[in-house]
């Protein structure tokens, strides 16, 4: 099935993904605040985490429960105890010159082993469903290390770096998958996916700067593999790999070998570029970290993460599907950003009109979002908007006192006032047309205005809704369209039963 | 009085308390010990001089209005240079940590502090605790106060010398592979290994942090116990502490405790270790054996099969956790003063870390190797193996047996720079007392006899948390050997 | 090895240590000689509950120890 799809060109991209948790109150090993962020350098550290001598690593106990999760979200299996390595190495940013650390060649023992998650859904049953699956091959706990920053701007004009040490001990799960991606778009909808669980979780907060960071693995052709790091966001994973499979794409039918490497993904050109420093084949020299004891998990633990673990987004959107009898669609959009989900019932729970509301919020209010305030944790930022305008507005609409053109209209003013739509609805006298004798009054002058039409219309059905426009037109956009229509449809069916 | 830095511990704290004397009388003269035999015995890296006075005068002050005081009050102890003081330069006997001030205590001195115990100095040691005898410091060899011309047993040959020399009470090292029993016999004094996690590292600058415990040491059994009883417990800021209650372990308690049942102590003499020491050593060994069979215990030799592989597995693990814990220091966030700028970064740190002494040196590189890329299994693994076994032996050994005794160190004190140049011939001599560190049981040395001048001290190893039946047989040896000379100084 | 641990040796250095740590490194091989296979490490164990609890403290005074420093950055050496 996969080579099918794959046209020849085997392309394999596997993904190492670091989400922080932030949602966590204090660091991974020590008591300093996670929330760094905008503190001043160095500000925010302890002597655990600046690696002082005799300092010893307390692990956070909520910090395992969290990535225990995560690790239960993506289908994994949790071992009865896992442990923590050193992977030693040198480097400024690394206050102990060694990073804590899981590690499974000797044995499992990360947070979370052999899982998979479907992030593209399948159709019905059977055997090809459509859906999409990727194995994930282990989620693990570790430490982030501090920020090295150039006071030139970049590393090779710099006499000097500059180290903080504020992010240093900051808790990551890393999560790797198996190379089973062949196209980019898919790890686009993949990584959208991790966000919405890791979201739903309260383990991390996505939309804060650097909070998730993924590094691929991409080879075309059985060839080598090449890894690709340095890429800001999740945005620009999808546009790094379909370069760099079109880079190895390009070598391959030249006939000339990929290299086996680590290439930078350059923000600013948009290409990838080859490692200026020389990442050489490091020898990590990996062994149990002796300060931290083996922590022993079982069901207890399990039992324990079950029920903290709340609502996650597949199943939130079959809730909203059979509870609130949302189409699939528009509940997956809502899932797909946490907040706009969490709004959607925050309405809902003012007025019970889902459908309208969830209509409401996906087609009109988002129009209305800026692009660059879509991805960011406070979505409807500048706009005053708030669940009681939209249950309102949504109520408005359903008993009929709006159309629905109207109600797009006067959700364009309160964005902008923070009126209550019944206020706006009643002082611009935007209520909905309905009755039966200003409607006729309507359809008759549109008859007589367009006469061209309305034989048209005698012949081709569908033509009467161009004299439907007309009489929205001419009531403003207030007139009920059902109604009208059918008014229209009666008026024509009476001119042909009339002789000419 | 001028005679006071003889006293124990227990005795300066009853003195303070009755006022028989005040605190700072004492520590003056304490003070004034110290800079008298200080240029024969070096056991100071940096003396607490105005503080120790200040905190001598505050006490009095104290008593004086009729306040409470803990059961150390008054004490001089010192510490090991390897173990955190807030505000006082903490140097690992390193280069590197030269100007190194901690921000912090470790929790064995905010223990220390609220029981009254007055810090008088930092001890000298073996470079971040790597060495038998006190020679791999940057700042001297300390030497052993009944010969100077002799080494004083290592890594807390300071703490050791500064004992015996009376120029404190109590002192507190740290133990890895016999750190605190090799000096402890060295220099004819008491020194006490406890179970692994019975007392908190918080603070202890880690050399090979799944072998080393902080351990007390002073003249008598009596004193050391006390300190031990003071410093134990589980701390929220090591994880590696364990939960189990404090031993009772101070003075008067230790003959009538848990097992009170008043039966003589099952006694199993190591045959091997025995017989790989000296003849003096052994003849000592024995003569302690003996002591314990005429108090009522029954006393047997027994074999430990895992002797042969246990330095080896020692020196695997120890010198791979000493690559990992040494790493930190490229002296970016604290040591001495190296302007960073015009340096490429790799540079900075090699000609940094080249401040490290020789035995350091060594020891990384080695740790390094045996953890570098295939090695893992064929060493560090095996050396866990081999320490499993260890333990597995021990705990069908004790069994049968409260208590098992060996020589502490296989030889008498040697003179100063005698192996320095011979590093394997070094770590043979730690034969006896790597046991206790790879399971983590405790260990104690106690004076047994004298040879040649020296005081021999005699090892005695206990089950996990058994540390009362260990400190019950060191009592009997001590009041029957009777060593309670001191070395003219 | 000395790379490896960023360690810089004089030759004079490298010369004495190299013989010293082949001795150390040869002894150390002994444990070749043991049978192992059915022995397995022994760790210690700590149950999940008796971790740290997630909260945040601030460490009030500065725990760094250097003094080169520029606007709270710690001054480092050129990384290219």
């Amino acid at each position: 099935m996969a080579a099918a799809r794959n046209d020849g060109w085997m392309v394999k991209i596997g993904l190492e993904i670091h989400c922080q948790l932030t949602g966590l109150k204090s660091k991974l090993f020590c008591q300093c605040s996670s929330d760094y962020r905008g503190m001043e350098p160095n500000a925010n550290t302890c002597p655990v985490c600046a690696g002082l001598p005799g300092t010893l690593p307390l692990l956070n106990e909520k910090a395992v429960e969290l990535a225990g999760m995560i690790s239960l979200a993506f289908g994994c299996k949790i071992p009865d105890r896992i442990m923590f390595y050193r992977k030693n190495y040198f480097y400024p940013d690394l206050p102990k010159d060694f990073q804590i650390t899981q590690y499974n060649a000797y044995g499992v023992s990360s947070i979370g082993a052999e899982g998979k998650l479907e992030y593209i859904p399948g159709a019905g049953s059977g055997a090809d469903t459509g859906g999409k699956t990727a194995r994930i091959r282990r989620v693990q706990l570790e430490e982030d290390p501090g920020r090295l920053v150039y006071e030139t701007g970049s590393m090779e004009s710099s006499p000097f770096a500059l180290i903080d040490y504020n992010r240093a001990g900051m808790p990551l799960v890393e999560i790797v998958t198996e190379p089973d991606f062949i196209d980019p778009r898919d790890v686009r909808i993949f990584l959208n996916k991790i966000t919405s669980i890791v979201e739903h979780l309260g383990a991390c907060d996505t939309s804060l700067e650097g909070s998730v960071r993924c590094d691929a693995n991409v080879s075309v052709r059985g060839g080598n593999r090449v890894e690709i790091k340095n890429v800001s966001s999740f945005k620009e994973v999808e546009k790094a790999l379909t370069y760099e499979i079109a880079r190895q794409k390009a070598k391959s039918d030249r006939e000339i070998q990929v290299r086996s490497e680590t290439r930078h993904w350059d923000d600013a050109r948009k290409v990838t570029k080859e490692s200026r420093t020389k990442e050489e084949e490091q020898d990590y020299r990996y062994f149990p970290e002796p300060d931290i004891p083996s922590i022993a998990l079982g069901q207890e633990f399990l039992s324990a993460i079950q029920s903290l673990t709340p609502e996650l987004p597949d199943d939130r959107k079959a809730r909203f599907v059979s509870s609130y009898g949302l189409s699939p669609h528009v509940a997956q959009v809502l899932i797909d950003n946490k907040q706009l989900a969490d709004f959607f019932e925050s309405c809902a729970k003012i007025n019970r009109s889902p459908k309208e509301i969830a209509n409401l919020i996906v087609t009109d209010l988002m129009g209305l979002v800026g692009d660059d305030k879509k991805d960011s944790g406070a979505i409807f930022a500048g706009l005053k908007i708030r669940p009681a305008h939209i249950a309102e507005l949504a109520g408005l609409v359903d008993r009929g006192v709006i159309n629905r053109n109207t109600a797009k209209q006067i959700l364009g003013q309160i964005v902008k006032t923070g009126e209550m739509p019944s206020e706006v609805a009643n002082k611009t006298g935007a209520s909905m047309i309905q009755d039966a004798d200003s409607l006729s009054k309507a359809v008759q002058e549109v008859f007589r205005s367009e006469q061209a039409a309305v034989q048209d219309a005698k012949k081709n059905p569908n033509a009467s809704n161009f004299l439907l426009g007309k009489v929205m037109q001419l009531t403003k956009g207030r007139a009920s369209p059902k109604a009208a229509l059918e008014l229209i449809n009666k008026k024509l069916k009476e001119e042909q039963a009339r002789p000419d | 009085m001028g005679d006071l830095y003889r006293l124990t511990a227990s005795q300066i704290t009853s003195g303070v308390r009755n006022r028989d004397f005040s605190a700072e009388e004492y520590i003056c003269e304490i003070l004034d010990r110290i800079e008298k035999v200080e240029p024969k015995v070096n056991a100071f890296v940096t003396v607490n001089k105005e503080q120790a006075l200040n905190q001598a005068r505050i006490l009095d002050r104290w008593i004086r209005d009729g306040g409470n005081v803990g059961p150390l009050a008054g004490v001089a102890v010192s510490i090991k240079d390897n173990i955190c003081t807030k505000g006082i330069r903490t140097t690992c006997g390193s280069n590197m940590l030269r100007e190194y001030v901690p921000p912090y205590d470790a929790t064995v001195v905010t223990k220390l502090q609220n029981s009254g115990a007055i810090i008088v100095g930092k001890t000298n040691l073996d470079e971040f605790a790597m060495g038998s005898t006190t020679e791999f410091s940057a700042y001297g060899p300390t030497r052993n106060p009944w010969d100077i011309s002799r080494v004083p047993g290592g890594s807390s040959g300071g703490s050791a010398a500064s004992v015996a020399a009376q120029e404190c009470a109590v002192s507190l090292g740290s133990d890895t592979g016999g750190s605190v029993r090799c000096p402890a016999s060295f220099c004819s004094i008491v020194g006490i290994k406890p179970t692994y996690g019975l007392v908190s590292r918080y603070g202890l600058v880690s050399y090979a942090n799944s072998l080393e415990q902080i351990s007390p040491m002073g003249r008598t059994v009596s004193d050391a116990a006390l300190v031990l009883d003071l410093i134990s417990g589980p701390d929220e800021k090591d994880h590696t502490t364990t939960a189990t209650p404090a031993i009772r372990t101070t003075g008067g308690d230790i003959g009538t405790g848990a097992d009170a049942d008043k039966r003589g102590l099952r006694v199993g003499l190591i045959k091997e270790l025995t017989a790989g020491a000296d003849a003096e050593v052994s003849r000592i060994v024995y003569g302690a054996f003996d002591l314990l069979s005429s108090h009522d215990c029954s006393c047997t030799e027994v074999s430990l099969n895992a002797v042969d592989y246990a330095l080896a597995s020692y020196y695997t693990i120890a010198t791979a956790e000493a690559s990992s814990n040494l790493a930190r220091y490229d002296n970016l966030r604290y040591g001495f003063d190296m302007d960073p700028e015009g340096y490429e970064w790799n540079t900075y740190f090699a000609k940094a870390r080249s401040n490290f002494g020789p035995e350091a040196k060594r020891r990384i590189i080695v740790g390094s190797y045996v953890l570098s890329s295939g090695y893992y299994g064929k060493y560090y693994l095996k050396a866990q193996k081999v320490r499993a076994l260890l333990k597995q032996e021990l705990k069908s050994l004790y069994k049968d047996y409260d208590v098992l005794i060996a020589p502490t160190m296989p030889i008498l004190p040697f003179k100063i720079g005698e192996r320095v140049e011979d590093p394997l011939k070094m770590y043979l001599a730690d034969v006896d007392t790597v046991i206790a560190n790879l399971a983590g049981i405790p260990a104690m040395s106690v004076p047994a006899g004298f040879s040649a001048g020296f005081g021999v001290g005699v090892q005695i190893m206990a089950d996990e948390f058994k540390e009362q039946t260990m400190l019950q047989a060191a009592q009997i040896v001590e009041s029957g050997a009777g060593v309670n000379r001191s070395p003219d100084l | 090895m000395g790379w490896l641990s960023r360690l810089e040796l004089s030759d004079q250095e490298l010369d004495r240590y190299t013989a010293q740590i082949e001795e150390i490194i040869r002894y150390l091989d002994k444990l070749d000689s043991i049978p192992l296979e059915d022995i397995e490490p022994i760790y210690i164990t700590k149950k999940f509950t008796d971790l740290r609890k997630d909260k945040a403290e601030l460490f009030s005074s500065n725990p760094l120890g250097t003094k080169y420093r520029k606007n709270g950055f710690v001054k480092g050496p050129r990384m290219a």
